[in-house]
């Protein structure tokens, strides 16, 4: 167990030497611990009236936001901008991000409000609050981004991307990074546009060259713009699909290849399934050897077995020759079928019951047991009870019966699950039930060949 | 020199204090744990010890058939969201990563997805954010649902009881001073006996303090008895008469190293460690994390069952049912069952699972597991007892009468009816890094094998099959989640998905004081939505809700201790990864519904308001059934830690359809939504009949009263005595004050202590009324008649003028109304009793004598003749002096000129013969 704990860094300042000794070092920070001593020791009395009143608006600016009341949200804002006026310079310096934070969602939900006005704010907010440009930028794209003025966010992103003040900081440099790779987000927006615009011109058109000389001219920038951030660790899908996928277009694919895998495998990055499924759906796309599919699914078995590439890869799994790889089949299978999301997947009690049939007659009974024994303390309950037949048969009797032949094979044909579709008489599955019976007797695992 | 002594001695006594202090503090922990080990739960007939045998009743399904019990399965999406959030992800402590926070810091953004491949999709609407998702309350403010409880209840310690007032200094990290000096003090003062008594019980016998056996016993022997003696009179710390005897203080400069510095120290600290758990308490109440209510449905849609603790200890388990009516607002039916614990109800859960319908009920060392039968009676499966204490239960969505409880140590087991208890999980450590807290959680996930762990530092899966001690870290307090410094987990749930959902069923929901997580357990460590509450007390309730219609949007509860009640939105349809749908939105508290009240007096104001902001405990949300196809409102009990039941019926407003955000905002969309909602008579009248119930049921008593110091009541009793002829305690009093010392209590002898406080000092009956009185019975003549001449057989007094008074209007005036202007200056006779047989006091006291000329003396002249006229006609003159002795008669003399100084006479009573040679000048 690592012992750090977050009091090891900075130097400690008395209000925190303080902090520690009272309470024994809880180390837990109340945010309402200030109002309540305030209450209690000043009975909010000592207060300047000027914090009184900030403060009262600030909290009358909360409530009507979370009441929806944008207007009168919007009337107190007014009222507001007194703070940055404030003596207190720590309340000073972070009043710019309050008063970003509160205006820009008011804006943002406020019925009268258009893009201008944000723009506007957004614009003088950047200035007021020089510390944060970078971030009101970067905010201030999105929101015109979501209002689908592309050529203003991205113009608003290169400004900026070329803002400088003070010293360079790592968060800072994460930040323009971060920046420059939106930036690159939009870039292949047009690009892919122009892209669908080339694909459905005519090669001899005279606007083909002036339209493909577009698209070709973009790809390195793009490329710059993303390649830095996504070296970082972190969530990035939508910059590595895009940037794959502009690759793959200039026909670098070893290029994409480097980078998904970097995505996938690099240790400091988070165990996102996306970055494994996007690299299988690039290999496959590739037309790599199923070997190779096999080990990039193999790792998402392990962290995601529950997803429903699980499927597909057990067709694979099927399909290959190696006798391991038919054994871990059945229990990618097993494995789908223990999550409560899936256990009304069809086709995951089709796979299963086709499968355990087929392992059954290969003799590989030690198989399914293995796969068994740590289930059936727990299936027949969460699968094969008998509230699940009753409101199976009734929603879907495909199901029901998949899973009532995979019961009886695992249960054994005592299983009640099995005895309850046994006993309901269709026309059309009559025959199969029947032929399920008959499978049921002679493959059960339950007192096998007796 | 002198002074240092002093305060040695007066340490001494505090270490006395604290040594008796620390005896009655040790034995009372002694036998609390003693009484807590006597606690069995095992004995489950004494469980069910039901207070009154209430009958499950059968319900009535006969009129309600035309409801249609659907019972809609849907395939819950398992979907990976195909594109994340971008985020940045940093590993390290707390407080590290403030890149990712910052960029992410606007509620409005959780809303905003980056459009896929193609950015045409935007114009065309792919991606709608509902923007007026906006649930409206029916009334104001949330309603009583059942009738008070007849329990009386406190609203308990508060900060004011616990923080040292004063000496406030602002900074940005607050100081936290505990005041334990007032709470010792006040201890004392409560409990006198308890703490002084028993030290001096075991000391009764004679003891040593010397060890050498040169002197004789008389000089190295102290009788304890004779020590408690002396602080019979003892005067309270600061007072300026405080007295120490000669034993006394032998005692301290003897006793004190031996008994003092090392059990008070103990003391100390055992006192303080008390009040940080206290405070510690109050900031943050954890045993109710997850909520004490819950609701059972019944058979029907319209009939259910809410379970919640009742009782002045909440040990009391209520079945209430209730009926929900499509309209109308929810009824309650008949009496509630009840079932008697032994220890508060702390969390009640309740779950169907593959149509068994099970409750679980933690108490602070127990858990228990009910199952409700064919007649909704639940009937007993296990109870368990947890001998560190049961932190957390939860029960399986997935395997009928699975249960889950964590427990102090950090232990998690796993019950259930085929397997019994089994413990899967162990760990007094932390996850993450090293907390204080035993805070435990334990919740199930997607796979039903697979457990949460979660203490104040992180959340963990556990496999509960694999190998001891392996796990996957869920969430992790630190740079992972951007979580500041300071934070830690107050919360952590499972989403779990009861109806047709749109939320994928791998989310977990992790709430600290500052940020809400939304993280999926097939991407640990990402939160795939955080979200900065800002909200003013720990949330430590949260319910996902069904959605409102096919929308795909839910709605999640968030419950504050304070009361707050917040509603967030949560949308993630197909492959898109959750986000909010909307700004947040906040439900009414109970406060909010003081004005369905009726105008009270300010006391029985207050105490409303005090029980209104009784802490929640409680949550449940219901979907009342709806006849047709309109959408279904939603209704919200809440528990308050008084035992009442609150609900709020809501209904998503109309035009909350969740629209295409085609257009930029601002087109053609309504103005702002004012508040609709009002009350109705009906609510008002249901509101005054709860708050005449609530007024019927007892206050508290009293744990502990202020003393309170009032001289009146000592010389009331004092002159009481007089009036009986008991002067030598006059003497005393006298003697007392010429020495300059206090008047101690045995030297009054025995005083009627326990007296009440004088009441309120009646009005002196004044003759003005007594002659109204008489003259409305028309006997006015013959009182005036009456008056007149006890006047002239009175004593003679001498209608003196003062001699500065040259005045001609003056001298006439008073000259021609002599008796009455006069009256007013000798108030009485300065004699005891036998003052009535002397009437050598015409004089009045220099001070008195005063008292005509001041208030004429800013008059105007003529106005003064008037005011003399309407004097006269006015007797203000009292009974004959042989009556002035006794204190109503004093009292009713000194009407206008000693109204403003009632003491004086008691006083000036005690010393008559110093006055006597100043009065005959």
């Amino acid at each position: 167990m690592s012992d750090f704990s977050e009091e090891l860094k900075g130097p400690v300042t008395d209000d925190e030497q303080v902090e520690t000794s009272v309470l024994s070092g809880a180390g837990m920070h109340f945010p309402w611990l200030q109002t309540c001593i305030e209450t209690v020791a000043i009975g909010g009395k000592r207060k300047k009236a000027f914090a009184q009143t900030t403060s009262a608006c600030l909290s009358f600016i909360e409530e009507a936001l979370l009441k929806h009341q944008w207007q009168q949200a919007a009337e107190y804002m007014y009222s507001y901008f007194q703070t940055l006026e404030d003596s207190d310079t720590y309340k000073r310096q972070a009043a710019p991000e309050i008063i970003w934070k509160l205006g820009s969602e008011i804006l943002f939900y406020h019925p009268k409000s258009n893009v201008e006005t944000f723009n506007t704010f957004a614009d003088r907010m950047k200035n007021i609050g020089i510390m944060n440009y970078l971030k009101i930028s970067l905010q201030h794209a999105l929101y015109l981004l979501h209002h689908g003025m592309l050529e203003d966010a991205k113009r608003n992103l290169s400004e900026a991307e070329t803002w400088r003040h003070g010293e360079k900081t790592s968060s800072r440099e994460i930040l323009i990074n971060l920046i420059q790779a939106y930036k690159g987000l939009l870039q292949y927006y047009t690009w892919s546009k122009k892209k669908r615009e080339l694909s459905e011109l005519d090669k001899d058109d005279y606007a083909y060259s002036a339209v493909a000389q577009d698209v070709f001219n973009h790809s390195w920038k793009t490329s710059v713009n993303i390649s830095a951030l996504i070296k970082i660790p972190g969530v990035w899908d939508p910059f590595v699909k895009s940037y794959v996928e502009m690759l793959e277009f200039y026909g670098d694919r070893d290029g994409a290849q480097e980078v998904l895998t970097n995505y996938a495998y690099d240790e400091k990055f988070p165990s996102n399934p996306n970055a494994h499924i996007y690299l299988y759906n690039f290999l496959k796309r590739q037309k790599a050897p199923r070997s190779k599919l096999i080990s990039v699914l193999k790792i998402l078995y392990q962290i995601v077995p529950s997803h429903k590439l699980m499927l597909e890869f057990h067709t694979l799994l099927r399909k290959s020759e190696k006798e391991e790889h038919h054994k871990l089949g059945l229990e990618v299978l097993f494995g789908v079928l223990d999550f409560a999301g899936c256990t009304k997947n069809i086709t995951a009690w089709k796979y299963l019951a086709k499968y355990l049939k087929k392992t059954l007659m290969g003799n590989h009974l030690v198989w399914v047991q293995e796969e068994w024994n740590s289930r059936k303390n727990w299936w027949p309950s969460f699968h094969f009870s008998y509230f699940w037949a009753k409101s199976d048969w009734k929603e879907d009797t495909a199901l029901a019966c998949e899973k009532a032949f995979v019961a009886g094979l695992l249960l054994g044909k005592g299983c009640r699950y099995f005895r309850y579709i046994l006993k309901q008489d269709h026309q059309i599955l009559g025959k199969k039930i029947k032929r399920m019976k008959r499978s049921v007797k002679k493959y059960s695992i339950v007192n096998p060949r007796l | 020199m002198a002074t240092q002594i002093s305060r040695g001695l007066w340490g001494f006594v505090l270490f006395f204090v604290f040594v008796v202090f620390f005896f009655f503090f040790f034995f009372q922990m002694e036998s609390c744990a003693l009484a807590q080990d006597g606690v069995q739960w095992h004995d489950l007939s004494s469980l069910l010890t039901s207070a009154s045998q209430e009958p499950w009743r059968p319900l009535p399904a006969s009129s309600l058939s035309r409801w249609p019990v659907c019972c809609l399965v849907l395939v819950p999406k398992m979907d990976f969201p195909s594109s994340l959030r971008p985020t940045l992800f940093m590993t390290g402590p707390l407080g590290l990563n403030d890149v990712s926070d910052l960029s992410f810091m606007c509620s409005w953004q959780n809303t905003l997805t980056l459009p896929e491949a193609q950015p045409q999709n935007l114009k065309n609407g792919a991606l709608h954010v509902t923007k007026d998702l906006l649930w409206e309350p029916a009334t104001p403010g949330p309603l009583p649902m059942l009738p008070p409880l007849v329990d009386p209840w406190e609203p308990g310690l508060t900060a004011q009881d616990l923080l040292f007032r004063g000496g406030y200094r602002y900074r940005r990290r607050p100081r936290v001073v505990l005041d334990v000096t007032e709470q010792i003090s006040r201890f004392l003062w409560d409990h006198g006996d308890i703490a002084f008594a028993p030290l001096g019980k075991l000391m009764l016998e004679n003891f040593k303090l010397v060890g050498a056996g040169s002197c004789t016993k008389k000089t190295t022997v102290v009788n304890v008895k004779k020590l408690l003696q002396d602080l019979g009179g003892h005067q309270p710390w600061g007072c300026p008469w405080a007295y120490l005897s000669n034993r006394q203080r032998r005692f301290s400069i003897l006793g004190g190293p031996i008994l003092g510095t090392s059990v008070a120290s103990h003391l100390a600290e055992l006192l303080h460690e008390e009040l940080v758990l206290r405070w510690e308490q109050l900031l943050l109440d954890e045993a109710c994390t997850g909520g004490a209510l819950a609701w059972v449905p019944g058979r029907t849609p319209q009939f259910g069952q809410l379970v919640y603790p009742a009782g002045g200890a909440l040990d009391r388990l209520h079945f209430q049912e209730v009926v929900l009516a499509p309209v109308d607002n929810p009824q309650f039916l008949g009496k509630p069952g009840r079932i008697q614990l032994q220890g508060p109800v702390r969390q009640v859960v309740t779950g169907t699972v593959q149509g068994e319908t099970l409750l679980a009920v933690r108490s602070d060392y127990h858990c228990a597991v009910w199952k409700f039968g064919k007649q909704w009676q639940p009937a007993l499966l296990q109870a368990m007892q947890v001998d560190k204490g049961a932190t957390g239960i939860s029960l399986s969505p997935h395997l009928p009468g699975e249960l889950a409880i964590c427990s102090r140590s950090g232990a998690v087991c796993l019950w259930s009816p085929e397997n019994g208890l089994q413990q899967v999980y162990k760990d007094p450590e932390t996850l993450v890094f090293r907390d204080s807290s035993s805070w435990r959680w334990a919740d199930f996930t997607a796979h039903p094998r697979v457990l949460t762990v979660g203490d104040r530092t992180g959340v963990k899966m556990i496999d509960t099959q694999g190998p001891p001690g392996c796990g996957l870290l869920l969430f992790r307090v630190g740079a992972e989640a951007s979580c500041q410094k300071g934070e830690r987990v107050l919360l952590t749930q499972y989403l779990r998905q009861s109806s047709p959902e749109c939320l994928p069923p791998t989310l977990h929901l992790v709430c600290t004081q500052f940020s809400l997580y939304l993280v999926d357990e097939r991407l640990p460590l990402v939160p795939m939505l955080k979200w900065n509450h800002s909200l003013p007390s720990p949330i430590l309730l949260a319910q996902l809700l069904p959605p409102p219609r096919p929308s795909c949007v839910q709605p999640l509860l968030l419950g504050c201790q304070a009361g707050q009640l917040q509603l967030l939105h949560l949308a993630g349809e197909g492959v898109s990864a959750p986000r909010l749908a909307g700004p947040p939105q906040s439900l009414p508290s109970r406060t909010d519904s003081l004005p369905a009240f009726p105008l009270l007096e300010p006391k029985i104001q207050w105490r409303l308001q005090e029980r209104l902001k009784a802490p929640t405990i409680g949550l449940a949300t219901v979907v009342p059934p709806l006849p047709s196809a309109s959408t279904p409102g939603l209704v919200v009990f809440q528990l308050s830690e008084a035992g009442d039941v609150f609900y709020q019926q809501l209904r998503p407003q109309a035009n909350s359809s969740p629209r295409r955000d085609a257009r930029p905002p601002g087109n053609t969309r309504p103005d702002c939504h004012a508040p609709t909602a009002s009350w109705t008579p009906q609510d008002t009248a249901g509101c005054s009949q709860w708050l005449k119930a609530l007024l019927k049921v007892p206050l508290a008593p009293p744990v502990w009263t202020a003393p309170t110091f009032n001289h009146h009541h000592p010389l009331g009793s004092i002159e009481l005595q007089r009036e009986e002829g008991a002067v030598q305690q006059l003497g005393v009093l006298r003697e007392a004050m010429a020495q300059g010392r206090l008047l101690l209590q045995r030297d009054l002898g025995s005083l009627p202590m326990a007296e009440p406080p004088p009441a309120p000092e009646s009005g002196p009956a004044d003759e003005l009324s007594e002659r109204l009185g008489e003259a409305w019975v028309g006997r006015g003549a013959v009182w005036w008649e009456r008056r007149q001449q006890a006047r002239t057989s009175g004593p003679k007094r001498q209608p003196r003028r003062p001699k500065r008074r040259t005045q001609l209007s003056g001298t006439f005036s008073f000259s021609g109304h002599a008796d009455p202007s006069d009256g007013t200056s000798p108030p009485h006779s300065p004699e005891g009793p036998s003052a009535g047989a002397l009437p050598q006091s015409p004089m009045t006291s220099p001070s008195q004598e005063l008292t005509p000329d001041a208030w004429a003396q800013g008059i105007p002249s003529e106005r003064q003749q008037t005011l003399r006229d309407y004097m006269a006609k006015v007797p203000l003159q009292r009974d004959t002096p042989g009556h002035a002795g006794t204190p109503p008669s004093s009292q009713t003399s000194s009407t206008r000129a000693t109204r403003s100084r009632q003491h004086t006479p008691i006083l000036s009573g005690s010393k008559p013969p110093r006055k006597k040679p100043r009065m005959g000048f």
